[in-house]
């Protein structure tokens, strides 16, 4: 007899109580929604956004179809690089604050890729 | 009404999605084994690299030096043609996903080309792939309208051919190797015959185009002139067959080696079968040399009945058997495979009397390989004999992270 997966529902001597209401692990796939189409997950290098939170290591996921919102973290592709920057609205005009750039505009030579939506710390 | 949308260069996109030193620059995507160019992105192409051309012949020309090739990553392709049918499915009642970079949309009266224009933004901003959609109250319309859309930059990347005179005005100036089915030997007779633009076949009577190109020709000639042949088909059909050929990685020269690569294909075809409940009732075996090399060419191969299964061992050991039979030492090998073929559904399989596997056993031991492969990645548990990286297996040199799928693989950013 091979080992087989036993869940609190079917014993050998009594039977369970439990077995009409055995549930599964919360799937943390579900909380963060990664099954939908406009999430991401991105993995985070150096730690320029310790002040907002963001580790070195850390799991972002990211939803590339939120509204831009001034103040909030996005993923940017900025002069070839793929950066974490705060996204600030000044005067109509849309600005990149990465943490180990200049600010920069948003403009065709830039492309905010997502805004942060969750984020993930296996190493707490 | 029908919609036909895809990817531009979809598998460059996919690269250029996640890698931004990619974009503007001249990037191809690799074949298996990364033989020949398969994607090209619109600066390779106006360099003149063409569809197919050999990499490794020609990476050394100098107009060829500063383009990027990739190895193909089908994982992350994969994934995001997924997304993409996601996105779609949202903003149309049915979608048909026809290829990885094709689908057909289930257009209704009120969704036309301006609707078509806010889909394919949605669709750019969720995946980062850029695509043209095609309109026509046929498949084959659809399909042309979508070539139309690629070609006039200016029409904002959707072409609408169920509007009568933008169809005739199209018309008159695409070839007829445009249309959908039509290339090759077809493509030769009509122009054999002076036509040459689609408008030209289009008004060809249909008895000529049956006598021409057979009743297939006749039913992308009626599409043409608005007349539905094809509806939409959400479900692939049945399988017939289930392939696995793959070229060496580099060339195979003992049995030990070809043994194992026979082996791996049998499980991989078997593990397909289960995929979709079937039973294999047959199976052909095959390698052969180098057809380009100045040796002479060699090919075995060998079709033979098998007890109905889609058991890996069993599978497993009639395909080694069976290569072994037809072994032949002191060749290059440069491709091997296993083809199962007259598969049925599990329970319409004809049964043997005396089986020699035990079905119930096999099953259970066929749920449980399927399962720990599907929960801890393919490959986790592996029949005896096949190593998990082989000296054969297929080159992959520059293929980029699986940035979707895998957690070790994800995109960096910088903070």
């Amino acid at each position: 007899m091979t080992a087989r997966a036993y869940k609190g529902d079917e014993t050998t001597g009594f039977q369970s109580p439990a077995q009409d209401h055995i549930e599964a692990v919360p799937d943390l796939a579900e909380l963060l929604e990664l099954r939908r189409p406009q999430r991401y997950a991105v993995r985070v290098k150096g730690d320029g956004l310790r002040a907002r939170g963001i580790h070195g290591g850390d799991i972002l996921v990211v939803n590339s179809d939120a509204e831009p919102q001034s103040g909030k973290v996005c993923v940017a592709f900025l002069h070839g690089d793929v950066v974490l920057a705060i996204l600030t609205e000044k005067d109509g005009q849309w600005w990149l604050e990465p943490s180990n750039h200049a600010p920069a505009p948003v403009s065709d030579e830039t492309e905010v890729w997502a805004m942060i939506a969750a984020l993930v710390r296996t190493d707490v | 009404m029908f919609g036909l949308i895809d990817g531009n260069n979809f598998y460059v996109s996919c690269e250029r999605a996640f890698d931004p030193t990619l974009i503007g620059k001249p990037v191809i995507v690799l074949s298996n084994n990364d033989g020949c160019a398969i994607a090209r992105s619109a600066e390779a192409k106006a360099l003149g690299i063409k569809m197919g051309e050999v990499w490794h012949l020609s990476k050394r020309k100098p107009e060829y030096r500063n383009v990027i090739a990739k190895s193909s990553n089908y994982a992350l392709y994969g994934d995001m043609s997924r997304r993409v049918y996601e996105v779609l499915s949202e903003s149309f009642a049915r979608v048909e996903p026809y290829s990885i970079d094709e689908m057909f949309l289930d257009l209704t009266q009120f969704a036309r080309a301006d609707y078509c224009r806010r889909v394919r933004e949605r669709v750019r901003r969720v995946t980062k792939i850029p695509t043209c959609i095609g309109i026509g109250t046929t498949k084959t319309l659809a399909k042309l309208a979508n070539k139309h859309a690629k070609s006039r930059p200016d029409l904002g990347g959707v072409s609408d051919f169920s509007d009568l005179d933008a169809r005739r005005q199209a018309f008159k100036e695409m070839p007829i190797d445009e249309i959908w089915g039509v290339g090759g030997a077809s493509q030769l007779k009509l122009n054999n015959l002076g036509i040459h633009t689609v408008e030209q076949f289009a008004a060809l009577p249909s008895a000529s185009v049956r006598k021409l190109m057979t009743v297939t020709g006749q039913r992308t000639h009626a599409e043409l002139n608005g007349v539905s042949c094809m509806p939409l088909t959400l479900a692939p059909s049945q399988r017939q067959t289930v392939s696995v050929t793959r070229m060496f990685g580099r060339p195979v020269e003992t049995w030990e080696d070809m043994r194992e690569a026979l082996a791996a294909h049998a499980s991989r075809a078997a593990e397909k079968c289960r995929k979709h409940g079937l039973a294999a009732t047959a199976m052909q075996v095959f390698f052969h040399t180098n057809p380009h090399a100045k040796e002479p060419f060699f090919n075995a191969q060998r079709s033979f009945d098998v007890e109905p299964t889609n058991d890996s061992f069993s599978l497993i050991r009639q395909a080694v058997r069976a290569g072994q039979s037809m072994w032949k030492p002191g060749l290059s090998y440069a491709k091997c495979g296993i083809i199962l073929l007259d598969l049925h559904a599990v329970g319409d399989a004809p049964r043997d009397l005396l089986p020699t596997v035990d079905p119930i056993k096999s099953e259970k031991l066929m749920t449980a390989l399927d399962a720990v492969n599907a929960r801890f990645g393919r490959g986790t548990l592996r029949p005896g004999g096949i190593r998990p990286k082989t000296p054969w297996s297929t080159r992959a040199n520059n293929r980029s992270p699986r940035y979707t799928t895998r957690f070790s693989d994800l995109m960096e950013v910088q903070a």
